[in-house]
């Protein structure tokens, strides 16, 4: 070819270029060099961790190549990259064994969500709202560096405060060191924080951690309220081994019996579903027990410290014969009796208690019955039965409710560092979180999002997705292994973001002193690598010659993990007995409705509620998409003239609440239940303004023995507002061609 | 390979096993660039779910029983969906798939009213991914525009992708070794895909089971998709 026209066809080119150019502004976009090499349509499957919930599922996420809008050094580009494009289990991960729930696969959408906070945003208006000046990452460190530096000069206890969501692996060092230098502890805030749970295992078995329950083995399962299959503890182990005990095992099916005042998803599963007033469930598990003491199925002294610990235990516990029971709660005695003699006859049997049993006043005590009863049919440490996870008794901390003893203690507050938790959203208004934060001199935020308490920061330092950073995690339940999962990045980041451990590295260093002495590292990966040094001199290997390959292993892996363990929980301390006590219920006769509010299965506890995915996916029970709903029994609601989608007030003695009804025969007739997770006032474009809080009405009370939220037990009251509006996945389809109408 | 019989492609989930968690569903939305369409357009009728779990409620509280099933295209042999469309974009492939050709769709929705699985799903609108939402869409489906009807394709891309691997590495194709994106998901492995044509494959074996029912079988649909009942237990029998 002439050089001549060589020209004139890059001329003409050039010319049909720049006039799609006009069209397209993305490729006016300059064009970065890729950082990584991918073939085009060829996946990687690159080993990760879900963080969505505390179960810590180990997962492979699908990187392939694509072209993404990002920024480099202040400047707007597109890059060829690694994108994440699914994720799936990891079949190698003791927990996920390749499988996932709903939420885990929508943790795609958090990378890419279209409000992710891209760059450091300092507060240019009122506090709350809205306001914000885009800054740099140089200027917003400054800023921070500029407020915690005379804090560390003060050394005064009370000036700094750390709130957090629940802290996984290395995280929680780097937090806490950090912390400790200026005289604080993080302050964990999980809604769901199994407290009751956690101190009955302390009080009955020495451990004072969720069970890791052994389904796949169990022949039979009661579970009072414990939403094993949805929400609670580690769902996806746990419905992995639901459907052994189902099918897995020819010619043996597990039974399962459900106790709860409504029926749950998990629920819905049951054999037998049995109504139980809320509270009134520790009361069932002792006469259960009641029932196999008498008939000499088992005798009082296997229970051990278990079952020694509740009052009446050696005597047979005379006050919970299933007379008395069915006399006070209406739970038929002649079917306790039944159930009771099967659970005995079937070993091995499991009993389970979970949230929302357990959010009621008497909570603790309930699960304590429940470990009474566990241990009676001798199913603790014992295949099909639970165990707990052998790494769980070093690392646990002890559970705090944030708002209880920091409110009161905020007088002195100077800053607020907050860690993606938002207790704003999910603690009753009466503990006064958001008035606290509001008159703190100074806070920080790390979230990737804007949400009702990360609203009221003056300064926000985003962190990279999940997707987009290094990962650790050693779950507490889930498996008979223990667990230590690792994962570096998946992908490059999209946006302007910097890791949050790795800012507070960086933070420590630019502070100096005692500070940069505590975190010692200079990355968080060097973190990372140091605690698996550890644990290979601690554990050893056999495929690895040195803690390098064990190090590099582990991250092809996606963590490293110890073969079957056989954990038997300590013997509780024993000391004392504790004596059962009522449900107490916050509202007179006036408020004549239960007030149940629920783990959504989509949202989890409202921290998933601005994923579309998760809006648009109907609910499992009620089939509702992008909004909330007020479960009413149909009796009931015939009675207040409630039809289904008519829009409803809740009150309680703390406030009131407007969503649409769903009437469902699936309810106690005196129970109203509400998802949680809607109801955000500011969590961005796809939850804001959408549906109720159900906790924004609660009663500030505590399950006795805990310092956490008894969110289950208000006391409402109902009435008919107007018509109202509720969306439903197939509401407008007929079931049958036969009942089609025709026009 | 050549020579050998089609395979068959067909599926059994039990409902024995099935909790209704809806992995599934999400797992879909995201390997099959489903677009979530918005409060509006779901209230009316319009979102798109290519399988959803059916939830029943029989009795009365307390003696109330719930069942779930989850229900998808169920790649009928005699699928009502098929003859009724004017230009051929539901056909029956050889691998006895109902496929939908996307670019020979015009939108006359004979084939949704066809249809009485209720799994066909029309796009009302263009669909809309929030930048950068955009980056998570799957390269190996296309999306589908204004006017054209979609539906579950057994992640047929799925089934390519193993016969194409298998083929260049000169082998049959394993038993379980293609997953579609919910079977894959299903924590309880409810679900179960495989070869019908091979008699020996795990879905063959399972749908010829005493618990095995077709969906509306009795319409003559000659559904690919076998349901197993859900067993009761009872106390000392072996089930």
């Amino acid at each position: 070819m002439q050089r001549r026209d060589f020209i004139k066809i890059t001329a003409a080119t050039g010319a049909v270029a720049a006039l799609e150019g006009c069209g397209n502004p993305d490729h006016q976009l300059i064009r970065f060099i890729p950082e990584e090499e991918l073939l085009p349509g060829i996946a990687a499957w690159k080993p990760s961790i879900c963080t969505l919930c505390p179960a810590g599922c180990g997962t492979l996420v699908r990187v392939m190549q694509g072209e993404a809008e990002v920024v480099r050094n202040g400047q707007l580009g597109l890059l060829k990259m690694g994108l994440a494009k699914k994720i799936e289990g990891n079949p190698a991960h003791p927990i996920s064994q390749g499988k996932l729930c709903p939420r885990g696969h929508a943790a795609l959408q958090v990378t890419y969500h279209p409000d992710r906070i891209r760059t450091p945003l300092q507060r240019t208006g009122q506090r709350g709202a809205g306001q914000w000046k885009e800054i740099t990452w140089d200027e917003a460190i400054k800023q921070l560096v500029g407020q915690l530096s005379p804090l560390l000069a003060a050394k005064q206890p009370g000036q700094l405060a750390v709130i957090t969501s629940p802290l996984k692996g290395q995280r929680r060092t780097v937090v806490s060191n950090f912390a400790a230098a200026f005289k604080a502890s993080p302050i964990e805030f999980e809604f769901f924080d199994n407290a009751a749970v956690k101190a009955a295992n302390q009080q009955s078995f020495g451990v004072a951690a969720l069970p890791t329950l052994d389904l796949a083995h169990s022949n039979y399962v009661i579970s009072f309220g414990a939403d094993f299959l949805g929400t609670w503890n580690a769902p996806v182990a746990q419905s992995i081994g639901y459907g052994e005990m189902r099918k897995g095992r020819p010619g043996q099916r597990g039974k399962f019996v459900q106790f709860e005042s409504r029926v749950s998803q998990t629920g819905a599963n049951a054999d037998e579903w049995i109504a139980c007033p809320p509270g009134a469930e520790g009361a069932v598990a002792l006469s259960l027990a009641h029932v196999i003491l008498s008939e000499k199925l088992r005798t009082a002294a296997s229970a051990g410290a278990a079952g020694a610990v509740i009052e009446g235990w050696a005597t047979g516990l005379p006050d919970f014969s299933p007379e008395k029971i069915e006399k006070q709660f209406g739970v038929h005695g002649e079917l306790i009796r039944r159930l009771a003699r099967e659970a005995a006859a079937n070993s091995p049997a499991v009993a389970l208690i979970g949230e929302p049993s357990t959010a009621q006043s008497n909570g603790f005590l309930s699960a304590v019955a429940v470990n009474a009863l566990n241990a009676l049919l001798g199913s603790v440490g014992k295949p099909g039965g639970i165990s707990f996870a052998p790494s769980s008794a070093v690392k646990l901390v002890p559970v705090k409710a944030p708002a209880a003893d920091w409110v009161k203690s905020s007088a002195g507050l100077k800053v607020v560092l907050l860690f993606g938790a938002n207790p704003r959203f999910l603690t009753p208004a009466e503990w006064g979180i958001g008035d606290a934060l509001v008159n703190t001199p100074f806070i920080a935020s790390f979230s990737s999002f804007i949400d009702e308490t990360s609203s009221l920061a003056d300064l926000i330092l985003p962190d990279h997705s999940p997707l987009e950073s290094w990962l650790d995690d050693s779950p507490e339940s889930g498996s008979t292994r223990t667990v230590v999962s690792v994962a570096p990045p998946v992908m490059a980041p999209l946006h302007n973001t910097r890791s949050m451990p790795d800012l507070l590295l960086d933070v420590a260093q630019r502070l100096g002193g005692e500070v940069a002495k505590a975190l010692r590292w200079k990355t968080y990966d060097e973190a990372l690598k140091a605690s698996f040094g550890e644990l290979y001199k601690k554990q050893g290997s056999k495929s690895a010659k040195d803690a390098d390959e064990f190090w590099s292993k582990a991250q092809e892996r996606g963590g490293w993990w110890s073969a079957e363990e056989k954990a038997v929980p300590a013997a509780a301390k024993g000391g004392g007995t504790l004596k059962y006590a009522e449900p107490k219920f916050d509202g007179s006769a006036d408020f004549p409705f239960h007030f149940l509010p629920f783990p959504s299965q989509m949202f989890y506890d409202g921290s998933l509620a601005h994923l579309p995915w998760m809006q648009e996916a109907p609910d499992p029970l009620s089939s509702v998409m992008w909004g909330t709903w007020v479960e009413i029994n149909n009796r009931t609601a015939e009675k207040l003239g409630v039809k289904m989608g008519d829009t409803v007030e809740v009150a309680s003695q703390h406030g009131s609440l407007r969503a649409p009804a769903l009437v469902t025969p699936a309810i106690a007739p005196d129970v109203i239940a509400m998802p949680i997770g809607q109801g955000h006032t500011n969590y961005t474009r796809y939850a804001t303004g959408r549906g109720a809080n159900p906790i924004s009405i609660l009663a500030p009370m505590k399950v006795e023995g805990t310092e956490s939220l008894a969110w289950a037990a208000t006391r409402v009251k109902v009435s008919r507002v107007g018509e109202g509006k509720i969306v439903m996945f197939g509401a407008s389809m007929e079931e049958l061609p036969s009942t089609t109408k025709h026009r | 390979m050549p020579g050998q019989t089609p395979h068959q492609w067909g599926m059994v989930i039990d409902l024995d096993r099935c909790t209704g968690c809806e992995a599934c569903v999400v797992a879909c939305h995201a390997e099959n660039n489903i677009s979530t369409v918005g409060e509006d357009q779901a209230a009316r009728g319009r979102a798109k779910h290519w399988i959803r779990v059916e939830r029943y409620f029989e009795g009365e509280f307390p003696d109330v029983k719930t069942k779930f099933m989850p229900v998808l295209c169920q790649q009928c042999d005699a699928a009502p969906c098929e003859p009724v469309c004017p230009t051929f974009a539901s056909y029956h492939t050889t691998e006895g798939l109902n496929g939908q050709v996307y670019n020979r769709c015009i939108g006359t929705r004979y084939c949704a009213n066809a249809c009485p699985y209720t799994v066909r799903f029309f796009n009302w609108y263009n669909p809309q991914w929030d930048k950068p939402l955009h980056l998570q869409l799957n390269p190996d489906v296309s999306v589908r525009e204004v006017g054209v009807m979609e539906k579950c394709t057994f992640c047929v891309q799925r089934i390519k992708a193993g016969e194409i691997q298998a083929e260049a590495e000169k082998r049959r194709l394993n038993d379980g070794e293609i997953q579609p994106a919910c079977v894959q998901s299903c924590p309880t492995s409810a679900m179960v895909f495989g070869d019908l044509s091979d008699p020996d494959s795990r879905v063959s074996r399972l749908a010829r089971g005493n618990r095995a029912t077709k969906l509306l079988g009795e319409l003559g649909t000659l559904p690919k998709v076998a349901y197993l009942q859900k067993d009761s237990w009872h106390d000392n029998e072996s089930v």
